[in-house]
């Protein structure tokens, strides 16, 4: 019985819409910066791909400022280019 | 003068003490042409995240320099001619940041989670689009 409740419950709202704000338009929000590995990382996948913004909700100019951080710190080594 | 910040990588098997005579004969150069050294950072050993020139390791330096971009480019002349030096790279930034750098602070910062941004999944990211619409043409 329980299991016929859930896939009536969820099919009406699939996905929470919640309205994601971008993490680095606060008023203290994190600088973006090409040596700072631990805040890149959570902007990269699994395989060391670079996670798009509609993804990870961040701006389009913060997404640039970003992924031109991620690519100086793949060049000097520590971010890596893919993992496999 | 511009400022910049100057990252480069020597070679595994150069000692920590050779890292530092190397830096000092920076230093030398860019004191020379006209600008000066604000900080000096030694990163350490570290592992790379890929073979750069068949080396798994190498040793971090960061500077901040102020200084003509002819002391800068006598530097980076300089710097490419050493081999024990694998890769460098120099970037013009607006104001130079005095404390210790992200990667120094990462020690203390280790505790604070903070609340995680939208969790990235894998490539294709958290949810899935399913099948394509059928054609309607």
């Amino acid at each position: 019985m329980a299991i016929k409740d859930l896939t009536t419950a969820t099919a009406r709202r699939p996905f929470q819409r919640r309205r994601k704000t971008c993490p680095f338009s606060g008023p203290n929000a994190p600088k973006i910066d090409y040596k700072d590995v631990r805040l890149l990382q959570r902007y990269v996948s699994e395989r060391g791909k670079i996670v798009p913004s509609r993804i990870t909700a961040v701006s389009a100019l913060k997404q640039r400022e970003l992924a031109k951080a991620i690519k100086r710190a793949r060049f000097i080594g520590i971010m890596p280019y893919a993992v496999q | 003068m511009a400022l910049y910040e100057h990252i480069y990588l020597a070679r595994q098997d150069v000692s920590p003490t050779q890292v530092e005579e190397m830096t000092a004969a920076l230093t030398a150069v860019i004191t020379e042409g006209g600008g000066k050294v604000t900080k000096n950072e030694y990163w350490g050993l570290k592992s790379l995240s890929y073979r750069i020139k068949k080396n798994r390791k190498a040793h971090y330096t960061l500077l901040n320099l102020d200084a003509p971009h002819q002391a800068i480019a006598e530097m980076e002349r300089q710097m490419g001619i050493n081999e024990d030096i694998l890769r460098f790279l120099t970037i013009r930034v607006d104001e130079l940041e005095e404390g210790p750098s992200a990667m120094m602070q990462k020690r203390d910062r280790d505790d604070d989670r903070g609340d995680r941004p939208g969790r990235p999944g894998g490539d294709r990211g958290g949810f899935d689009r399913g099948s394509r619409p059928p054609r309607r043409f």
